[in-house]
């Protein structure tokens, strides 16, 4: 019987198809502005997933204080000293980081250069694609020696990475021996891009290719998530007693914890997202009151028809229901065209990050139904309580 | 002669009924009606115009509620009742209305129309649907079951609200001007099938202006200035 009640919910819109479709294409519009703007806040959150991935929520990076590049005492000496004294930090490296070009042949490719201890491959999650990466002893002996990005030794060895290996090429002037080639990342941090990047021994970068124009940095590994704060701790401290700063002056370094850049880019884009949601919300609402003006002149039109259905024997809530059916069709129809139209044009808003998710049409469905229902109530609570002699009386 | 207990179907003392207009005055329409209409008979309700017919066919039919009085339906006391189950379920089952003109559901056809009653009396679809074809061949519009108002005559909509108070198999058939709309010839038609309604056992209760179609009834009740004047008035030869 109810199924019937929809039935003729529908054959009314339909007599009223222009009006019908009109106050459709808001509901349509609101419910493919949600997807789109779902689509592009997911896609807003993977893009930072994978710019973090290869940051473990429990890396510390000490950087010198803005400003203070030049004259910091933030250096290689910090990573002994703390790892031989700390109780919560298990790994760490020195870091040089500049840019120069990489050669071989007549190719040539600008890039970062970065200098690092052995350790710097694995406290960067940096898996290797062929050959090998330095060890210690070639740190200290300064080896003329360099581990390639994808994205560096793609571009000079003719789109096969691996070629790379045992050639040599030119590193800011200096010829330098391709011992290993990086698999393929994806990912960036600030000016660390893996695929663009050539890796080198500290001391080689620091001494023979970048010199002072490097910005140094150091990264650490506590032992767990769980201790990375009171890590940040201990580190301040042994980098303040390392670094014989008087209690009266201010750090010359400034510490960075991996969980807090990542939350931080999160919240921003969730802020984002939320924003563009409330906006398509809002325009889903707008388009509620759209309904709910429709169906009061549709009630207005068809209040003699409320009156016969009174007359023969309707109670308040069978009109009440096909009132309300009406809006609910209306608005599902319009939520499920809304939906399809969503989807088809998600794909043309790459460019903007979106990507397809369930969230978006489940949101901008349900909250389609919802607006149907809370916005249909009225109209239909009014046609339910005419009174039948007023309105069989109507024209 | 063996005596017969003729039961009172519609039996109303004291009615009284008034509207308020906008500015708070009162209009009172009906002053106290008495009405005794037993099982099986037809009545029609003759009177000039704001007399008071039409309020009282509200009240019969339990559209409008009565300001004081008592209204006994089938022997049952129902002038107080209120909620809107009991109020649809009488207009539902009990009484079926024809109108003036036709009050038929434009975007349905002559078959669903006639089904509607059912529908809200809760039948299922094939059983509905079967009744309802049965009574409009019984009105002679079998073969215009599937058309919509706009395409049937004044005569053949009038049938088709017919049959549609017929559908639920209700006591009381309550009709309001029923040839108000139509020509002569199709008002005979529509009397003589209003007329065979006793044969039914159908109470019929009918507002007329109409000598001619008054003269079908068994009795006419007079009516003036809210007051019934005479319960068996009798028509001038």
């Amino acid at each position: 019987m109810k199924y019937e009640l929809l039935i003729m919910a529908a054959k009314s819109l339909k007599a009223n198809g222009a009006r019908t479709a009109l106050s459709m294409l808001g509901i349509v519009i609101g419910v493919a502005t949600v997807i789109a703007v779902v689509g592009i806040g997911v896609g807003a959150k993977q893009a930072i997933e994978e710019q973090y991935k290869n940051l473990s929520v429990n890396t510390l990076m000490v950087m010198p204080t803005r400003g203070n590049a030049a004259s910091t005492r933030v250096s290689e000496e910090d990573v002994p000293f703390v790892l031989g004294n700390s109780t919560l930090i298990e790994k760490g490296t020195a870091m040089v980081m500049g840019n120069d070009t990489v050669t071989y042949a007549k190719e040539e490719v600008s890039g970062s250069v970065v200098g690092g201890q052995a350790s710097v491959f694995e406290l960067l999650n940096l898996k290797l694609l062929g050959g090998r990466t330095f060890t210690e002893a070639e740190v200290s002996a300064r080896g003329n020696l360099v581990v390639l990005g994808y994205t560096v030794a793609e571009s000079l060895f003719d789109d096969v990475p691996v070629d790379g290996v045992g050639q040599f090429v030119t590193v800011g002037g200096r010829k330098m021996e391709v011992i290993g080639v990086l698999e393929e990342n994806g990912s960036s941090v600030g000016p660390m891009t893996p695929d663009d990047t050539a890796y080198l021994p500290y001391s080689t970068a620091e001494s023979r290719v970048l010199g002072t124009k490097a910005q140094k940095l150091l990264m650490f590994h506590a032992q767990s998530p769980d201790v990375v704060m009171l890590a940040q701790d201990e580190l301040t401290q042994l980098l303040r007693e390392n670094h014989r700063l008087r209690d009266s002056v201010a750090d010359d370094f400034r510490i960075m914890d991996a969980g807090s850049m990542v939350s931080s880019a999160t919240e921003s884009t969730d802020t984002m997202s939320f924003l563009l949601t409330s906006v398509a919300i809002i325009v889903l609402l707008v388009s509620g009151i759209g309904i709910m003006n429709v169906m009061f002149v549709t009630v207005a039109e068809r209040t003699k028809e409320i009156g016969i259905m009174k007359a023969i024997g309707a109670q308040r809530q069978d009109i009440l229901l096909q009132f309300l059916l009406e809006a609910v069709v209306l608005s599902m129809v319009g939520g499920l065209l809304g939906v399809a139209l969503g989807y088809s044009v998600l794909p043309f808003l790459g460019d903007y990050g979106a990507v397809i998710s369930a969230e978006g049409g489940l949101l901008g469905f349900g909250f389609s139904v919802v607006v149907g229902i809370v916005f249909g109530f009225i109209p239909a609570l009014k046609a339910s309580r005419l009174d039948p002699v007023d309105a069989l009386r109507s024209e | 002669m063996k005596k017969t207990t003729i039961e009172s179907v519609i039996k109303m003392k004291g009615v009284t009924k008034s509207y308020w207009l906008s500015n708070g005055v009162e209009v009172p329409v009906l002053h106290g009606i008495d009405l005794d209409i037993k099982k099986g008979e037809f009545v029609a309700l003759m009177g000039e115009s704001g007399g008071g017919k039409s309020t009282l066919m509200n009240i019969i039919g339990f559209l409008h509620a009565l300001d004081a009085g008592e209204y006994f339906l089938e022997g049952e006391e129902l002038g107080r009742a209120q909620d809107d189950f009991t109020l649809s379920f009488i207009r539902n089952r009990k009484i079926g209305f024809i109108f003036q003109q036709f009050n038929l559901v434009t975007k349905l056809t002559a078959l669903e129309n006639v089904a509607l009653p059912s529908f809200y009396a809760g039948k299922e679809r094939v059983e509905r649907l079967a009744r309802a074809q049965y009574l409009l061949n019984s009105m002679g519009m079998g073969d215009r079951s599937h058309h919509r108002p706009s395409e049937l005559s004044g005569g053949q909509q009038q049938r088709v609200s017919i049959a549609r108070s017929l559908v639920n198999d209700p006591e009381i058939i309550l009709a309001d001007e029923p040839t108000g709309a139509l020509d002569s010839q199709t008002g005979k038609e529509v009397m003589k099938i209003l007329s065979e309604f006793k044969d039914r056992g159908k109470t019929v209760v009918m507002v007329t202006h109409d000598a001619h179609v008054a003269a079908y009834a068994d009795r006419i009740v007079f009516m003036k200035d809210g007051l019934v004047l005479d319960h068996d008035y009798k028509l001038k030869k």
